[in-house]
């Protein structure tokens, strides 16, 4: 029989900007963080995988020279803003297939020294000739979801405003400040109808996490292991007909390979981090996770189901939006945050008696298709 | 601000709209502008007039932008090369106030779906920000668009309102 995947330990480093290092630097602090919190001899450790996007070659083989494992197989992972995340699924398959008992996954970025302004798409895509980007796309879906459900826009404001006030309770986070949905609307508009304080920041960080097969947790994990149930990955498709932007078929599609692996129903989540990249985002996430139907999610967020102690917590941590986004440590860092939930170590923004968690990227964007790269896990305490 | 010098419609709905090159507003040289900025994804013919290019499945006739080698729908590596109707509908869009340094901003970014059941990404223009709604009709038209490395000017498309038939 196949054996499941258990999270031991995890690391993360704090979000934010980080001047004095680099993506070598955070990556090398967050593992070593990891193996401390898994409490294991680092040998265990048989191969690693290194999600990062804009950080150049081998960054992976860098970090683990740093801490005295070079020579592990190891793979880096590029899957835009999904990188950290597919890096754990890769991770994953090398338990399940058998040919690992203890791997690493890590997500790290310095994405202050690489970036700034508004992420495009690669210049050779032929949206990004036309001027797209990032917050673009999502203003625009932003807009339709607007006409076709009658979201306002002080509606929308309240995830910004929500997500900052989990990331005000989280020490990790890159944005330590509540804000008011007045704050929101008069940040500096970025792409009509999103603010500022509607946009993930530019953010340095790396997490890391360490899985164990069945056998090795039963002997190392002292009772702290929390289960990954499912890690599902799927590519955006070409639509031969265009489909509506307000649903994400992506990463409903990534969630039903989940669920149906995992044998647990979105009825059954007790909590989610999902890709807040900007305010829409976690609006059509949600909705594309089945955690909320479609169309309701802002009605939600306003009678505060979506809150730390509401019906079903979004982005305790603060999301991408409060807690940061490195493109390629955000993956990891939600599966940080997700564990950390379930060990009930969450301290002022834990979510009491949580047992299901998950945690949702996607990333990425080409002409022609929905979306590049999306992922979902289910974490079971 | 160039100086628009010339704004002819073409019979296949397609507007060309060339900018002096003197700056003067002298003789018209519309070869020196009628260089597409993408080659590939926008033909722009000597005439000045020009479609946006993309794949027609012959086994079932689904349309895709750009080019494909093969059909998502049916996996048939038979595809045509066609050219796109230049008249469509507004399916959103936004005004970007931040980009990167090659685009002035603020411009507008819409999703523009075409008759063949396609959806284009492309620039709205020519008309007031305030007039512009979903679902609206558009049509495309060529306009400047950057330079080439050299910084000769090139030709690109945005969308407009669609002049009432």
């Amino acid at each position: 029989m196949m054996t499941g995947v258990h999270v031991v330990g995890v690391g993360m480093t704090r979000f934010g900007k980080h001047p004095d290092s680099d993506a070598t630097d955070l990556g090398s602090a967050a593992l070593l963080e990891a193996i401390d919190d898994a409490g294991i001899d680092a040998r265990l450790i048989e191969s690693a995988y290194v999600g990062h996007v804009f950080q150049g070659m081998v960054t992976g083989q860098r970090i683990l020279a740093q801490v005295g494992l070079a020579g592990l197989p190891l793979a880096n992972v590029e899957n835009a803003c999904s990188s950290g995340a597919t890096a754990i699924r890769e991770a994953s398959l090398a338990i399940r297939a058998g040919e690992n008992d203890v791997v690493v996954a890590i997500g790290t970025e310095h994405l202050t020294s690489k970036f700034s302004g508004a992420l495009t798409p690669d210049p050779s895509d032929p949206e990004a000739a036309v001027g797209a980007t990032m917050p673009g796309v999502y203003a625009m879906r932003a807009r339709r979801y607007m006409e076709e459900f009658g979201m306002t826009r002080e509606q929308l404001a309240l995830i910004p405003v929500k997500n900052k006030a989990n990331a005000a309770r989280n020490p990790l986070a890159h944005f330590r400040k509540e804000i008011t949905v007045q704050d929101v609307l008069d940040s500096r508009p970025i792409a009509d109808p999103l603010h500022l304080h509607d946009c993930s920041p530019v953010t340095d960080g790396a997490a890391a996490v360490i899985l164990m097969s069945d056998k090795a947790a039963k002997r190392f994990a002292n009772g702290r292991g929390v289960r990954l149930a499912a890690s599902t990955l799927r590519s955006g498709s070409v639509d031969v007909t265009p489909t509506s932007m307000t649903f994400e078929p992506l990463t409903w599609d990534t969630a039903k390979d989940a669920y149906e692996r995992a044998g647990i129903g979105p009825d059954e989540v007790d909590f989610a981090e999902v890709h807040d990249c900007f305010s829409i985002a976690e609006v059509l996430r949600v909705e594309g996770l089945g955690l909320f139907e479609q169309g309701t999610y802002p009605w939600a967020v306003e009678r505060g189901e979506a809150n730390i102690g509401g019906r079903l917590p979004i982005n305790p941590s603060g999301g991408l939006i409060g807690k940061g986004h490195p493109l390629g440590g955000t993956g990891v860092a939600q599966v940080v945050e997700v564990v950390r939930q379930l060990r009930g170590e969450s301290g002022d923004r834990q979510i009491e008696g949580a047992r299901v968690g998950v945690a949702h990227c996607r990333g990425g964007k080409a002409v022609g298709i929905e979306g590049a790269a999306c992922t979902v896990q289910i974490l079971v305490r | 601000m160039e100086t628009l010098v010339e704004s002819t419609e073409r019979p296949d709905g397609c507007t060309i709209i060339v900018a002096d090159p003197t700056g003067e507003g002298g003789t018209l040289s519309g070869s020196a502008v009628a260089v597409s900025f993408r080659p590939a994804e926008l033909e722009v013919r000597p005439d000045g007039s020009g479609n946006l290019l993309g794949s027609r499945c012959q086994s079932c006739g689904a349309h895709f932008f750009p080019i494909r080698e093969a059909c998502s729908g049916c996996l048939s590596r038979d595809l045509d090369d066609v050219r796109f109707s230049t008249n469509g509908t507004l399916y959103t869009y936004s005004v970007v106030r931040q980009s990167t340094p090659a685009f002035e901003v603020p411009y507008v970014l819409g999703y523009v779906d075409l008759p063949e059941g396609v959806r284009i990404m492309g620039q709205i223009t020519g008309c007031p920000i305030e007039d512009i709604s979903i679902g609206m009709a558009v049509e495309m038209v060529l306009e400047p668009f950057g330079t080439d490395d050299d910084g000769n000017p090139l030709t690109g498309f945005r969308f407009r309102p669609a002049e009432a038939s």
